[in-house]
């Protein structure tokens, strides 16, 4: 008894000992820890402020679309999804690689959607060094809003102007000018530019006379300059965003090496084998197959399968003035692997299958069916009057308040 | 030991005293804060004001949200116009995006080309299509450009040249389209030399008749527009009577009123007001409070022959309600807020040597 009240009493003083000591303390304590976390915290808040001010912590808006199939299964995309841009010059083979990677139950790329070069160069016009960019942000858009708001256009357009697949697929020729800015808004995109010898892509365009802006139709040497330059320009393009992310397949190969052409394509995107990419004239107009467009001048010769018909045609047709000069017009021509001097060059060895294709096509046995007759006259205008008889229905009138 | 803890603690504070000092100041002039909640909080203590009601910002975007455009042929009072919705606690307009109009204007063309639509339907790109992918773009560049706000706002004046395409992709939105006795308008951008793409500033003639085809081409879209979405606003009834024609304004937007909208001026450049830009051109005017110096300006301007044909170079003018023979019309008289701030403008100027046209 005697020791707990000795030990009550020592715990006590102990108690209140340190509790007078602790009390001593505490005030000071107290207000100087108040003042150290006020201060902590005003300075993370103003922090805050700085950073969502200059935009560093604000949360980037998603951008993200979902499309319904027949079978009412949601696809969501967002900028983040794999897309496969694939391009390169007009009449390059651009619509034959589409369509065979359209044949492929997994990849949708459909027809070319001709608004997305349209905003990619207007989105350019505002990133050019200059006044504009500055009036832009002195106006608040900054160059980060731009890019979400160009991948949002881009994303619906691509997304909903055919069905939905895993893999969605862009077939705009000139869009591979702009591979390294869509391979920054579009993390996950990978880029297929096609490659063809300059003087087939500008023998088809003149002879089919498929109007391209910058293009001089009635001059060869004009062609083969536009052509050089826009191909420089697109193969450094794909150089920039690298081997890993842009593969660029000659024409050539595809028609006559199409199995380890493709092999080496599926490889690329990462996608299984489909041995239907071979027959993409089997799928022509099937859901989940190919969509072709009336309008678009090679739907004629896609609906056939892979043949070897448009590989020479050009020989004879260039202006004898310009073969002598071949190398000075178009220096990418040996750059990527063609003779300039060769007319023509020994593009390869076909492929049984293919010398098979290309006999059934000269017998006659792909005619294009009616559905797919390309727009004539009459049907563009009869779509056009249809067009204005909606377009002039009566509008809503109010009166003045 | 405890007299060094107690200076570094002592020292934190000091710095974090100062860098908040001088981090408000800067943040005074934030072009671009995308914070949520914090704006708006911030923007409540500015106004000082005790707001019944919780202020609901929408966190998704979309067909629905009821966005407000506001319009008109530049130098029309549109910026006066959005700077005093920007000064309502629930709106925020911003700057001119500047890209909006050139977009639409695209859009405009290719709709416009009825061989264009069939290839586009043909590649699948239908109306539907390029309406989401339209309406994506302009929803990723307004809601981002300025603070968030439960009512978004747009100013780029020839937007509303699109005004039917616009109600189209967004069935819930609201137009003010601004309208101006067509001479001032004229005035003001040749004696102010504001470049207007199609507008030759050395012809007053030449701009009437662009001035004219331009109105009409948005005032009949605005009443052409669905009961209720669109309201034509006179720039001079604005600053005569801003008290009246602000709640009715109001009122349509279906916004409570709010008496700052009157005092924009003093909301210039704080969190949750104003923001200016200084590449715009009236920015150096709509500093000031609403007033009517701008009114009549162009009286005494326009050259002898073309006053003398106004009503064949601009039949708009008397559609609008101004009389084209008359130099100038009676707008009317102002209410005692424009007046005493006008007359505060004119003191404050005094003999100054700086001339200030409309």
């Amino acid at each position: 008894m005697k020791t707990k009240y000795v030990f009550e009493t020592v715990a006590d003083f102990y108690v209140r000992g340190s509790r007078s000591q602790v009390m001593r303390l505490s005030v000071r304590r107290v207000v100087m820890l108040v003042l150290w976390v006020s201060g902590v915290c005003t300075a993370v808040w103003s922090l805050q402020r700085v950073f969502t001010c200059h935009g560093w912590l604000t949360p980037a808006l998603r951008v993200s679309v979902v499309v319904k199939d027949t079978n009412q299964t949601q696809y969501h995309y967002s900028q983040d999804s794999p897309v496969v841009f694939v391009g390169g010059v007009p009449r390059s083979g651009t619509t034959l690689m589409r369509a065979m990677l359209d044949a492929h139950p997994d990849i949708r790329c459909g027809e070319e959607t001709r608004v997305i070069p349209r905003l990619l160069a207007l989105r350019h016009g505002w990133r050019r060094q200059g006044q504009e960019r500055s009036d832009l942000e002195e106006e608040g858009i900054t160059q980060e809003m731009l890019d979400s708001a160009t991948l949002a256009f881009l994303l619906e357009v691509i997304a909903r102007h055919g069905d939905p697949a895993p893999l969605l697929c862009n077939k705009d020729p000139f869009t591979l000018k702009s591979s390294v800015y869509l391979s920054n808004i579009f993390p996950n995109s990978k880029f297929i530019l096609m490659v063809r010898d300059g003087r087939a892509s500008v023998h088809s365009m003149i002879s089919r006379r498929v109007t391209i802006a910058g293009f001089d139709l009635s001059s060869y040497r004009d062609c083969l300059t536009k052509w050089n330059h826009a191909i420089e320009a697109m193969l450094f393009q794909c150089t920039v965003v690298g081997a890993k992310r842009c593969l660029t397949v000659h024409y050539e190969n595809l028609v006559l090496q199409p199995r380890t052409t493709m092999v080496k394509v599926l490889q690329f995107l990462d996608v299984p084998w489909h041995e239907g990419v071979l027959h993409h004239e089997e799928a022509i107009g099937q859901p989940g197959g190919v969509s072709l467009s009336r309008s678009e001048r090679s739907t004629d010769q896609v609906i056939k399968p892979v043949n070897l018909q448009a590989l020479t045609r050009w020989v004879g047709h260039i202006p004898p003035d310009l073969l002598a000069d071949m190398q000075n017009i178009a220096p990418m021509l040996r750059r990527l692997g063609y003779n300039p001097d060769a007319n023509p060059p020994d593009y390869g060895q076909p492929d049984p299958e293919v010398i098979h294709n290309t006999e059934k096509v000269v017998k006659g046995h792909f005619k294009p069916p009616s559905s797919l007759k390309r727009l004539s006259q009459e049907i563009v205008s009869k779509k056009t009057n249809e067009r204005r008889n909606i377009m002039n229905a009566p509008m809503h009138f109010q009166s003045d308040t | 030991m405890r007299k060094q803890t107690y200076n570094v603690l002592l020292a934190c504070v000091v710095i974090s005293a100062i860098t908040v000092f001088y981090l408000s100041i800067s943040a005074m002039e934030c072009p671009n804060s995308g914070a949520t909640i914090w704006s708006v909080w911030t923007a409540n203590q500015h106004l000082n004001k005790n707001l019944s009601y919780p202020l609901h910002i929408p966190l998704e975007f979309s067909k629905g949200t009821p966005l407000i455009f506001v319009g008109g042929v530049p130098r029309s009072g549109t910026t006066l116009m959005r700077v005093m919705l920007d000064a309502h606690p629930e709106v925020r307009c911003g700057e001119e995006t500047r890209v909006i109009p050139r977009l639409l204007a695209m859009q405009a063309t290719w709709s416009r080309s009825s061989r264009e639509r069939v290839r586009l339907d043909e590649a699948g790109v239908t109306e539907d299509v390029l309406d989401s992918a339209v309406r994506a773009f302009l929803l990723e560049i307004i809601v981002g450009h300025g603070e968030p706000a439960p009512r978004l706002c747009n100013k780029d004046p020839f937007a509303l040249k699109s005004l039917a395409y616009l109600s189209k992709l967004f069935p819930r939105a609201k137009f003010i389209l601004m309208l101006r006795d067509g001479r001032a308008t004229v005035h003001s951008m040749i004696s102010r030399k504001v470049t207007i793409t199609g507008f030759d500033l050395t012809s007053y003639r030449d701009c009437l008749v662009k001035w004219n085809r331009a109105v009409e081409v948005m005032y009949d879209q605005c009443q052409g527009a669905s009961k209720g979405s669109c309201l034509p606003v006179r720039y001079e009834q604005l600053v005569l009577h801003p008290e009246q024609v602000m709640r009715e304004l109001l009122q349509f937007l279906e916004l409570p009123w709010d008496s700052s909208v009157l005092h924009h001026e003093q909301l210039i450049g704080k969190s949750g007001g104003i923001s200016l830009s200084k590449v715009e051109r009236s920015t150096d005017q709509v500093i000031n409070p609403v007033n009517i110096e701008a009114l009549s300006k162009w009286v005494g301007k326009i050259p002898d022959d073309v006053v003398k044909d106004m009503a064949d170079i601009a039949p708009m003018l008397r559609r609008l309600g101004y009389d084209p023979l008359a130099n100038p019309p009676d707008y009317g008289k102002p209410d005692p807020l424009p007046l005493n701030n006008t007359k505060q403008l004119k003191g404050a100027k005094g003999n100054a040597d700086e001339f200030h046209s409309s």
